[in-house]
């Protein structure tokens, strides 16, 4: 049972002076998707069915990897953001939090990666 | 009265007795669509791998696709898209603080439902045309 | 783990069911949480049922004549009786209002009552809001000024003092900090839309020499940023006010200021 003061507790460890930067990438990211998306649905749907081998063609296209580069930056950008937010709403236990924290731009940055290594490779003819 | 130990006080209810909301209902939605398009994301990628991967590989992944679990997952994901995607451009909206009166939010929260479940439809008719 | 069920000593039982009045034909049920700290049991929630005919239209008429007449033992805050003050803030019909401002016949069917959602319950329908008063006192709500002070009043033209309108109504009653999700499960660091919406009447009071100051100490993951424009918060202010549209206000002068 603390004997801090309501006001002390409010008060806690101070404003964190930082947080208007997440909030202005979250949404530079969002509207930077809004294009981005409709290319993907459009490739996606372009998609259905095909070879690996038209898969090839249409990501050899640089307009097409270029796309996909920026697609796959902004998304996997904007859904770190997003999940840590859900992470700081409801894991509160200092060590949990850490941890998923960690896990979400760990995961973020993996999948990334493996988007942006799979799409150069294809592009680049490998 | 002096000696008794402070009691720990109980909380109010509050998820057990608050009315469900349209609004409360589009905001948790919005969530949740975003989490599973976090990790929809990864089987995006995946396939892309796939591709860059082997054509065994490819084979394999876009077998999964094509079964009736993966087309689910493939519907599931193309809606959790198009409603974020729809809920976002109501977050951006409200960004620039506009759209907050009470009858507009009603409107709005509609639209969005309304709009992704005839976008989900059309983008997957036109799938199936494209075939 | 956020704990979306009610701990052990939280969890409301089935109470007791209070006789009817004799005799009366327009009767309503009221379901009201109860509580006290002076038995060792968990919450529940007892029926009254309320000859309609002899008493007041609002739901605090109900409640005054059930401790009246029925159970002296209910308790719970209230003064003004006409909405100003604040006092009678509570969860009725699965929304926070003001109960001498709600209507029985708004009302369909059973009347429930229970106390704000997601705070310590002091007993029966009384929340302890001192957690809330101390968020208000945090954020400094006064003029803040280093200018000399003017011989007469600090002036002010007609369209600043039109930016106020809407913000200077607020009562305090909490009724949309508690009905906020984000500010259940994160109420020890988020400030919650009546806080946020007092800051937002200082932050655009043209009087005010400390806007900087106000922003800076807004600027924080959770202080402010915990607000996902839920909405539940505009729809539950008695005052008709939109605390939903002044966060969203101070979201923009944040941004415009690293801009």
């Amino acid at each position: 049972m603390s004997m801090r003061t309501p006001l002390g507790k409010v008060r806690g460890l101070g404003s964190a002076k930082s947080g208007t930067e997440h909030f202005w990438h979250q949404r530079m990211t969002a509207v930077a998707n809004i294009p981005l998306l409709i290319f993907l649905v459009y490739f996606c749907v372009s998609m259905v069915g095909a070879t690996r081998a038209e898969m090839a063609d249409a990501i050899a296209n640089p307009l097409v990897a270029l796309m996909l580069v920026f697609t796959i930056i902004s998304v996997t950008w904007h859904m770190r953001l997003g999940m840590q937010v859900i992470i700081e709403d409801y894991v509160h236990g200092e060590g949990s939090k850490l941890i998923c924290l960690l896990g979400n731009t760990f995961f973020s940055l993996a999948v990334a990666l493996t988007g942006l290594f799979a799409v150069l490779k294809i592009s680049f003819g490998g | 009265m002096a000696n008794s130990p402070m009691k720990e006080r109980p909380l109010s209810p509050h998820l057990s007795i608050y009315k469900p909301m349209l609004t409360m209902m589009m905001s948790i939605v919005h969530r949740i669509t975003g989490a599973g398009l976090y990790f929809g994301m990864a089987l995006f990628v995946w396939w892309l791998f796939a591709a860059a991967h082997s054509q065994g590989y490819f084979d394999f992944v876009q077998g999964f696709i094509g079964s009736w679990f993966g087309r689910l997952v493939l519907l599931g994901f193309t809606w959790a898209l198009i409603h974020h995607a729809l809920g976002g451009l109501r977050h951006l909206l409200w960004d620039t603080g506009r759209g907050f009166d009470l009858v507009k939010i009603e409107w709005l929260a509609r639209a969005n439902i309304a709009a992704s479940v005839a976008l989900t439809l059309l983008i997957w008719i036109a799938a199936y045309v494209a075939r | 783990m956020v704990e979306l069920a009610l701990p052990k000593n939280s969890q409301v039982g089935e109470g007791k069911i209070w006789p009817k009045p004799e005799g009366a034909s327009n009767t309503r049920e009221f379901k009201v949480y109860r509580w006290s700290p002076d038995d060792d049991a968990n919450p529940q929630v007892d029926t009254y049922s309320v000859d309609l005919d002899d008493c007041g239209p609002m739901v605090l008429d109900a409640l005054i004549k059930i401790k009246n007449e029925i159970d002296p033992t209910l308790t719970f805050r209230r003064s003004c009786r006409e909405g100003i003050c604040g006092s009678c803030a509570m969860n009725i019909d699965g929304t926070n209002t003001l109960a001498c401002t709600r209507g029985i016949d708004e009302v369909d069917g059973d009347v429930r009552i229970y106390p704000l959602p997601h705070m310590p319950v002091v007993k029966d329908l009384v929340p302890d809001l001192s957690q809330f008063y101390a968020q208000h006192r945090s954020i400094e709500p006064w003029l803040k000024t280093e200018t000399p002070e003017p011989r007469t009043e600090w002036k002010q033209s007609h369209q600043d003092r039109e930016k106020l309108d809407g913000l200077y109504e607020c009562i305090l009653c909490a009724c949309c900090s508690t009905s906020c999700p984000s500010y259940w499960w994160n109420g020890d660091r988020y400030l919650g839309p009546a806080i946020l919406l007092q800051a937002y009447r200082w932050l655009i009071d043209s009087r005010d020499e400390a806007t900087g100051e106000r922003l800076d100490n807004l600027e924080d993951p959770f202080r402010l940023y915990r607000c996902h424009t839920i909405m539940n918060c505009s729809k539950a202010c008695p005052k008709s006010l939109n605390p939903a549209k002044a966060i969203a206000e101070i979201k923009k002068m944040m941004v415009e200021r690293r801009v």
